[in-house]
């Protein structure tokens, strides 16, 4: 017998990640064009007009060149769909002293110009560093440039990703759910007055916030490690995993408190969901201010970056949590 | 008298929400949100810290390890060469420099610390030649783009050819390019068909650049599409910034669908709301009374954001149909859900299935023109000032407003006490709403399966984007299986419902003539909406298109596989119901799979 929430938060989840790794995909292709090199793409058209040093390089490139001897004739060529873009050679030389400014037409909002763009940039930028080169050469200056046996073909974009954005994503959003599921719990005991009945029981006020908070976090670490897993089986490589467990049971404690706190100030449900999701919000961005904060840790661990060291900083939410434990007791007993 | 009703309504809660929220939270949110504009303020200037010391990188020389450490991903380290040697193998880095001379290890995050470094070291060169101050010698090449509109050429996606991963092809393989939305789009928009050329006089010069522009290389203005670059800084004109501003439109709409649901669901818990059923006023007044003050709410803040960051008032109009779903969503939820603990389950499921549809193909404004099928992309042109057509605004909010009208039409349906109230099933109260539909509209097994069809579409278009997961075939098989089978269950819901319900005698001639009708319908509405579509899009698809010839068959598949499920109700009975609905969507995946088997066996 499935609970239908439970059904739900998983295709969620289950959304979300498909969706992400779909935009990395297209994201990554867009901003890298050797990550278009897995699929394939077919050389572009492209229209060049006039001559130069410019074209050797263009001519190099992933390209289909067509050669025009002046701009109309290029055009309609462009507009036959014959060329998905026209390039115009600058007169202006490489070793000169003027600007080279080179013209380049792209059909509007479509597919086939963007293509044609990114399939150019590496010649231009090889011309660019031959131009200067020779130019920056004249005022003295030395560029860092380090030396290597071999480039790897691959970008920095997809891994970045992963561990920078989805994996803390993965880790963190149980989290925020579980905030909100604290307050649900709390403040359906007050607005349907069955927490009268409930403290009639041999149970304290405290025992059974304690209770409900403890739900509302182990299922944290849970949710944490049924991700990981997915994760893993897809092929990513995600170090310190039981690190990573802790970290989540630690801030969800953080979260899950400070939530409760809310809840049982203020006892109304709109108006407690309403302010935990500014609070969220501000911690959320706050969290993204400064190394050492949870995502910042999350990646960390899950790249394999730091190890135990990061039990210092556990330390430190854990201490936070503590005393934001402290305070809800003592609201607890006031309210 | 109508109106009447609807206004003391929206007056009464507007006058609940206010007593609700009282000034000392009134103080406290705002606090918070100064907090959230601080926070914001913040992060734009020193910028996020997604993947600060991920890498670790030990070097020899002292100055290159300054250079690499400006960029905060990295955490260096200096050492003497033998120490390093022995740091690089044992100590889990990433990166060695001895000398000028790198060093990574072959695995993935070496590799991509790798790129990362060669990244910040271009960075930390063109610093350095801008403090030159000399443009013609340290940055010589820029390039200008001009963007031409040019007619796209309407193909009926060619499906011969897959796009191949990790082969060989030929270079003059006439496939669609590898871009994958290419298969979920048969539509495009056709730009203006232009006559001779446009804003190509004969002495068109680049401009030169600046030095501000220069320097601004980095941070284009957020407004603009980027014209004029170095080789280096050519991206594509993805625009991150509007997409990003757009968000910001969306996000209050969140907070009052939230409100506006939390409200509705409080009148269920000890039937508050039963006084209200009572009175006078009908259902329909009631929840488009509660309705009002939402979505007015809403408009105005949009409104505000729209005057605040100096945009075009159009905006106002793109974004209420997008407004229009969020709340009708919310309020399907709340009439649905048993307790506030699923309710908020439920909104965050939808809300998320929703914004996936209004962002992603947002991201591909001014890229392909797919991006039409989200209002997000209007805004976004909006915000860089381009222009948008009627036409453009009806394709992308059609299917946004016809969704939100069903949803409340259906939901008003089940405003009674008998849903409300009482603890039913789901599957109850959408069934109880339709049969409602059934008793009060003409035709009714005809109009509900049009009425359902945007329903149906959005689902499909939803399950294209889950897809991409899979290896193409893979995907393309799921996903005729899948949509079939939710095209059937549309088709034959308003059968199972008039079965089950006693409306009509499970008789096989009614299976036969409800089949048909409802098969039919279905296949009218979709051939309507495909003729509005394309008519508005290209005048030659349109002739190919509409050829009778082709019609037939898509008109026999619709009533054989409706009628196969009727049957399939009479004969089995409504317990069976979902076995009836399995049975005809492998017919029609059938079909459809023998339509694409010469894509799919390759």
């Amino acid at each position: 017998m499935l609970e239908k929430t439970l059904v739900l938060a998983i295709i969620v989840q289950l959304f979300i990640a498909s969706f992400s790794s779909l935009l990395v995909i297209g994201l990554a292709s867009f901003f890298d064009p050797s990550a278009l090199d897995k699929y394939n793409s077919p050389r572009s058209n492209v229209g060049i007009v006039g001559s130069g040093e410019l074209k050797q390089f263009i001519e190099r490139g992933h390209i289909r060149p067509h050669n025009y001897t002046n701009l109309s004739s290029a055009v309609t060529g462009f507009y036959n769909n014959e060329v998905d873009a026209i390039i115009v050679i600058p007169k202006e030389a490489a070793n000169g002293t003027e600007i080279i400014q080179v013209m380049t037409y792209l059909p509007k909002s479509d597919i086939k110009g963007t293509l044609a763009m990114l399939q150019l940039k590496k010649p231009l930028e090889n011309y660019e560093a031959y131009a200067q080169d020779l130019r920056t050469s004249r005022l003295g200056f030395e560029p860092i440039r380090l030396i290597v046996d071999r480039s790897p073909k691959k970008t920095s974009t997809y891994f970045e990703f992963i561990y920078g954005i989805l994996i803390p994503l993965l880790i963190f959003t149980p989290i925020f759910i579980s905030g909100g599921l604290i307050i649900d719990m709390l403040t359906e005991e007050y607005e349907r007055k069955t927490l009268d009945l409930l403290l009639v029981s041999p149970l304290s006020f405290s025992e059974i916030l304690d209770g409900k908070m403890i739900t509302a976090i182990i299922i944290v670490p849970a949710q944490a490690l049924l991700w990981l897993l997915l994760v893993t089986i897809n092929g990513v490589v995600v170090n310190n995993i039981g690190l990573l467990l802790i970290l989540s049971g630690i801030v969800a404690a953080i979260v899950v408190i400070l939530g409760a706190m809310i809840a049982v100030r203020f006892k109304k449900r709109m108006v407690s969901q309403y302010l935990y999701s500014l609070v969220l919000i501000m911690l959320f961005l706050a969290g993204y201010l400064f190394s050492n904060s949870p995502f910042n840790l999350a990646t960390r661990l899950s790249a394999g970056s730091i190890g135990a060291q990061a039990l210092v900083y556990f330390g430190v939410y854990a201490a936070v949590a503590f005393g934001l434990y402290v305070g809800v007791k003592r609201m607890g007993m006031r309210g | 008298m109508m109106i009447r009703g609807l206004f003391t309504i929206s007056k009464w809660e507007l006058r609940r929400t206010r007593s609700t929220i009282s000034l000392k939270i009134r103080f406290i949110s705002i606090f918070i949100l100064i907090l959230i504009g601080t926070a914001s303020f913040f992060a734009a200037q020193s910028g996020l810290h997604i993947n600060d010391n991920i890498y670790k990188v030990v070097v020899t020389d002292e100055s290159i390890a300054s250079v690499i450490g400006s960029d905060s991903k990295f955490e260096v380290f200096v050492a003497e060469e033998e120490r390093a040697k022995y740091l690089f193998e044992h100590d889990n880095f990433d990166i060695l420099i001895i000398g000028k001379r790198i060093y990574y290890h072959n695995n993935e995050k070496s590799i991509s610390a790798f790129d990362s470094l060669d990244k910040a070291v271009k960075r930390y060169n063109e610093a350095s030649l801008i403090t030159f101050n000399d443009l013609n010698n340290t940055f010589p090449v820029w390039i200008t783009i001009d963007n031409l509109a040019r007619e796209q050429s309407f193909l009926s996606p060619s499906m011969n050819k897959l796009p191949e991963m990790e082969t060989e092809t030929s270079p003059d393989t006439q496939s669609t390019t590898g871009s994958q939305s290419d298969q979920a789009s048969s539509t495009q928009t056709a730009g203006t068909p232009v006559a001779g050329i446009p804003g190509i006089g004969t002495t068109q010069n680049a401009r030169v650049p600046t030095l501000e522009e220069i320097s601004g290389v980095d941070q284009i203005s957020p407004i603009s599409e980027q014209t004029l670059s170095t080789p280096s800084h050519l991206s594509p004109p993805i625009p991150f910034k509007s997409i990003v501003l757009s968000f910001l439109f969306i996000f209050p709409i969140y907070f009052i669908a939230q409100f506006f649901s939390s409200s509705i669901m409080e009148e269920r818990i000890k039937r508050k709301g039963e006084l209200l059923l009572v009175s006078p006023v009908s259902s329909a007044q009631i929840v488009l009374g509660k309705l009002l003050p939402y979505l007015l709410g809403s408009i105005a803040l949009v409104a505000l954001m729209t005057f605040r960051l100096g945009g075009s008032p159009w905006i106002i109009l793109v974004v209420l149909p997008i407004s229009l779903i969020y709340l009708s969503t919310a309020f399907l939820g709340a009439i649905i859900a048993r307790s506030f603990k699923e309710l908020s389950f439920v909104l965050i499921f939808l809300s998320v299935f929703l914004s996936g549809y209004i962002f992603f193909p947002a991201m591909f404004s001014n890229v392909h023109a797919i991006s039409i099928i989200s209002p997000m992309t209007l805004v976004v042109r909006l915000l860089e000032n381009e222009t948008v057509t009627i036409t453009d605004y009806m394709f992308s909010t059609i299917p946004f407003y016809l969704v939100s009208i069903l949803i409340f039409i259906f939901g008003i349906f089940m405003y009674r006490e008998e849903d409300l109230f009482t603890q039913k099933t789901v599957s109850g109260k959408l069934l109880d709403s339709i049969q409602e539909f059934i008793k009060r509209a003409h035709f009714p097994l005809f109009s509900l399966s049009i009425v359902l069809i945007p329903i149906a579409f959005s689902i499909q278009m939803m399950l294209i984007v889950l897809m991409f997961n899979f290896p193409i075939r893979i995907g393309i098989v799921l996903f005729i299986i899948v949509a079939a089978f939710i095209e059937e269950l549309v088709k034959s819901v308003g059968i199972y419902t008039a079965f089950s319900r006693k409306m009509s005698d499970a008789t096989t001639g009614n299976a036969l003539k409800f089949g048909i009708l409802s098969g039919l319908g279905f296949f009218a509405g979709e051939k309507l909406l495909l003729l509005v579509v394309i008519a508005s899009i290209s005048s030659s698809a349109f002739g190919s298109v509409m050829g009778a010839g082709l019609l037939i068959f898509p008109l026999i598949l619709h009533v054989t596989s409706t009628t196969v499920a009727s049957l399939g109700i009479r004969y089995s009975g409504c317990r069976y119901y979902f076995a009836s609905v399995i049975l005809a969507s492998v017919v029609h995946a059938a079909y459809n799979l023998y339509l694409v088997r010469s894509v799919i066996l390759g």
